[in-house]
């Protein structure tokens, strides 16, 4: 079990000014599974290979219990990283990249090949020890790239957008076994995704970086109910905002004056609602009802989206297809949003 | 017109040279080499020139010295073209400069290298003068016999200073091909820099290693030129040993060379089919 923790962590490449990682400090519980969250290019990556020694950071720390380890070599860091593209060692068969982290060690070859046999039971797949990582499967292939890397029982374990290789319906086996391999083992997982949703399903908690910079670490669903800033929002399919001012308990805008809940920031700001938050009908209180006039109506199958007019301005929201079915464009409607479910920032 | 008979005409004009001079050349070798040649009335072919190739005690001589000067500058050149590789693909300020200097003689022929080597490293060429001048011998004949030397270090300089950057730049293509992240990989399951380079890099590039090297030994076991400048007397290398046979003012000579030509065409396949199964099983086993 280890305590991660990163502190103004910078990383400058040269012939770039721009960073691109900014300062970034992460506190890590020991045994926790952290998403490092953000778009395509935002320093995810960089980070991970900052931590596993694979890159020298251009200023900051990162401390394994208290300890810096930015003097140790990557060997030595107890840091085991699992790409993206899994990158089995491919003239080798998939019992010997189980065991090269063993190999490497020196440990008894009867001794690797016992352990890299657990392994593949473990990752269910006990039978194809002698094949090359040419003749598997997409979701074979992470497996044995998962194999390799707990064989040798890191302190840390690093994964690069685990899941996105995959179809939709292994996504969920995999997610399962990382999340059932890591709570036994008890390591302390950090992964990289540029997918909001991967990283929800898998993580503890979350840490989105955007332009190289950490907006927010929290538990996943804090993300949906009490984002920072717009941009965080928008990061998680947020839609709605709206300025105005707040005075604590209610809000003053486009909307009317609006109730708010308990904890919400004073002065002027933007109010931010999920669309799939926005409910049909008047509340049982009156509180937080609108009136809003339908703009465009956007079948999506399992819920259909709404875009409506209150007053001078747009709201989006999200519904259960069979709540609006007689409805169409130019028609009115009764909307409410529940106070619990509103954010100002 | 279909695509076959396209793709077939397409093909004829390099079809031709190969299936006649170059097939149509060794029919002719081998059928002198068993002493046949209907137009000038030999029609009753033997083994008799294979008999004296085979019983010549410089034959083997030569052989050794071939084998000595293909095994040892292939083998040089193959280490230093990797670890120049190694060191030209990391980014530094002023690579493309080095780079560039590293390639730069590919485009000298060999023939030109020789002679350079000549002028530098013969008893009466520039370092045997400059050691003079300086006082470190007595008279330039005290230089140590670099070229026309019995150890052929000569010519293995020769072919090692215009292989190292053949062999590199295939090597360095390999390896920029392959990218980092299989060596970012094995260090983070805790291999060592040189457990990195020896178990993933080496293998990895291993089949570029093997194209270039297997095409500089059989160049530098078959070549002609460079021992018949820079090489001794006696032995000499087998390409030259065949030269000489076929430049004989005695023409019984002429199927002597072509035996020994084709003894030559032989061993080097042999020695490349040994040489690729062996190190296959060795890099990557």
């Amino acid at each position: 079990m280890t305590h991660v923790s990163i502190k103004e962590l910078t990383k400058v490449y040269p012939g770039s000014r721009v960073p691109s990682l900014d300062r970034l400090s992460l506190e890590i519980p020991s045994g926790e599974l952290t998403a490092l969250l953000g778009p395509s290019g935002c320093g995810k990556t960089t980070t991970m290979k900052m931590i596993a020694g694979l890159l020298e950071p251009t200023s900051g720390d990162v401390t394994f219990d208290g300890r810096s380890v930015l003097r140790d070599k990557p060997e030595d860091r107890g840091v085991v990283m699992v790409f993206q593209n899994y990158l089995l060692f491919p003239y080798m068969s998939v019992a010997d990249n189980v065991g090269f982290g063993l190999k490497m060690r020196k440990i008894d070859p009867a001794e690797i090949k016992r352990r890299v046999g657990e392994m593949l039971d473990l990752v269910k797949l006990p039978d194809l020890g002698d094949r090359k990582p040419s003749a598997l499967s997409g979701g074979q292939q992470q497996r044995v790239a998962l194999a390799r890397a707990l064989i040798v029982q890191p302190n840390v374990l690093l994964l690069d957008e685990p899941l996105s290789n995959l179809d939709a319906h292994l996504r969920f086996e995999m997610r399962d076994l990382i999340r059932s391999l890591q709570q036994e083992m008890g390591i302390t997982t950090i992964f990289v995704t540029h997918d909001q949703e991967e990283a929800v399903v898998l993580a503890d908690r979350v840490a989105l970086i955007l332009d190289g910079q950490m907006k927010q670490y929290d538990r996943a669903d804090v993300f949906y109910k009490r984002p920072v800033d717009e941009a965080t929002a928008r990061f998680f399919g947020g839609h709605n905002f709206i300025p105005g001012t707040s005075d604590g308990e209610t809000f003053d805008c486009a909307l009317g004056r609006v109730a708010l809940p308990e904890g919400a920031a004073l002065g002027r700001g933007k109010l931010t609602f999920r669309p799939e938050n926005v409910r049909i009908g008047a509340s049982t209180n009156g509180e937080n009802t609108l009136q809003a006039t339908i703009v465009d109506v956007i079948y999506l199958g399992t819920q259909t989206r709404l875009k409506l007019r209150v007053g001078e301005t747009e709201v989006e929201a999200v519904v259960n297809p069979n709540e609006i079915e007689s409805y169409r464009a130019g028609d009115e409607l009764t909307i409410h949003m529940p106070k619990s479910t509103l954010w100002v920032i | 017109m279909s695509d076959r008979t396209k793709i077939f005409l397409l093909l004829l004009p390099a079809m031709f040279i190969i299936v006649v001079l170059f097939f149509g050349g060794l029919a002719i070798g081998l059928m002198r080499s068993f002493n046949y040649m209907p137009v000038i009335g030999l029609t009753e072919p033997d083994l008799s020139a294979y008999v004296s190739v085979f019983t010549d005690r410089e034959f083997y001589l030569s052989f050794l010295l071939t084998f000595h000067i293909a095994f040892t500058s292939t083998l040089i050149s193959s280490v230093l073209a990797i670890g120049a590789a190694l060191l030209l693909r990391r980014s530094f300020v002023g690579r493309g400069i080095v780079n560039f200097l590293f390639q730069l003689n590919l485009t000298v022929p060999h023939l030109v290298g020789a002679i350079g080597m000549l002028y530098l490293f013969s008893q009466s060429g520039t370092f045997a003068r400059l050691a003079n001048e300086f006082g470190m011998i007595e008279k330039t004949s005290d230089f140590p016999a670099l070229v026309f030397d019995p150890y052929a270090i000569g010519i293995i300089l020769q072919y090692v200073w215009k292989e190292i950057p053949f062999i590199g730049v295939i090597v360095l293509a390999n390896m920029q091909s392959i990218g980092e992240d299989y060596e970012s990989v094995a260090r983070s399951l805790g291999a060592s820099k040189w457990q990195t380079f020896r178990f993933v890099l080496l293998p990895l590039i291993f089949p570029g290693v093997l194209s270039a090297s297997v095409m500089v030994f059989a160049f530098t076991f078959g070549a002609y030129e460079i021992p018949a400048i820079l090489g001794a007397n006696f032995p000499a290398a087998l390409p030259v040993l065949a030269y000489r046979k076929y430049t004989d003012v005695d023409l019984a000579a002429r199927p002597e060379a072509m035996a020994m030509a084709i003894v030559i065409a032989l061993l080097s396949a042999v020695m490349i089919y040994f040489y690729v199964r062996y190190s296959r099983r060795r890099i990557r086993g």
